[in-house]
């Protein structure tokens, strides 16, 4: 139920695509991000992990 | 204001390609993510301007109600720091009601299982966590009459 940060590949400050998300969806090969203010952002990848204590999640973007 | 973005079904492309989502804008302040759709049934809404490192046509298709003038939208998409700071704020003042509720039925059953001296400290816990965020309230209510 709190919001996510999410990282690409790796967990890093360089490496955030989206802070304070609210959703994820996984289709179609992408994960879609929605964020607080309904902004989505999708990632060809998969989701790698997420951290439901620490609030953050890892994709793994598609080379 | 809010992107709608739209995934088609289908996803059957087989070629392998990059993309490189850090851009510049030209001076202009303007990362609202946005849908891309490809050749080949599918979108994938991100920032734009950004660099394809592969060779293949892209046909760009902004699925915002801004008309898909990215640079017309960059006022009409993007929230002010304010207003993100004022929905954030009503997220955590639902989500600490949330939470205070969750600590109470944690006290329900501590209680249940013979706890009372525990029951009452989580439930003065959650008194005085219900008071900071009537704090908290206080102050959205301001933030949102401005």
């Amino acid at each position: 139920m709190c919001l996510s940060t999410v990282y690409k590949n790796t967990k890093s400050p360089d490496t955030v695509v989206m802070k304070n998300v609210m959703s994820i969806e996984c289709k179609d090969g992408c994960v879609i991000l929605t964020d607080l203010m309904e902004r989505s952002v999708a990632i060809e990848g998969h989701l790698v992990s997420a951290n439901l204590v620490d609030g953050f999640v890892i994709v793994q973007e598609t080379a | 204001m809010h992107l709608h973005h739209d995934h088609i079904g289908g996803h059957s492309h087989d070629h392998e390609h990059t993309h490189t989502h850090e851009h510049t804008h030209d001076g202009v302040a303007h990362s609202h993510p946005h849908a891309h759709s490809h050749d080949h049934d599918h979108v994938h809404p991100h920032d734009h301007d950004h660099l394809h490192d592969h060779g293949a046509e892209h046909h760009h298709h902004h699925d915002h109600d801004c008309g898909g003038d990215c640079c017309g939208c960059a006022g009409s998409c993007n929230h002010t720091p304010m207003e993100e700071l004022v929905a954030l704020m009503k997220y955590m003042v639902g989500h600490n009601a949330a939470h205070a509720k969750e600590l109470a039925d944690l006290a329900a059953q501590l209680e249940k299982a013979g706890s009372h001296t525990a029951y009452e400290q989580v439930m003065a816990a959650v008194s005085d966590f219900e008071k900071g965020n009537m704090r908290l309230s206080v102050v959205l209510s301001s933030l949102d009459v401005k």
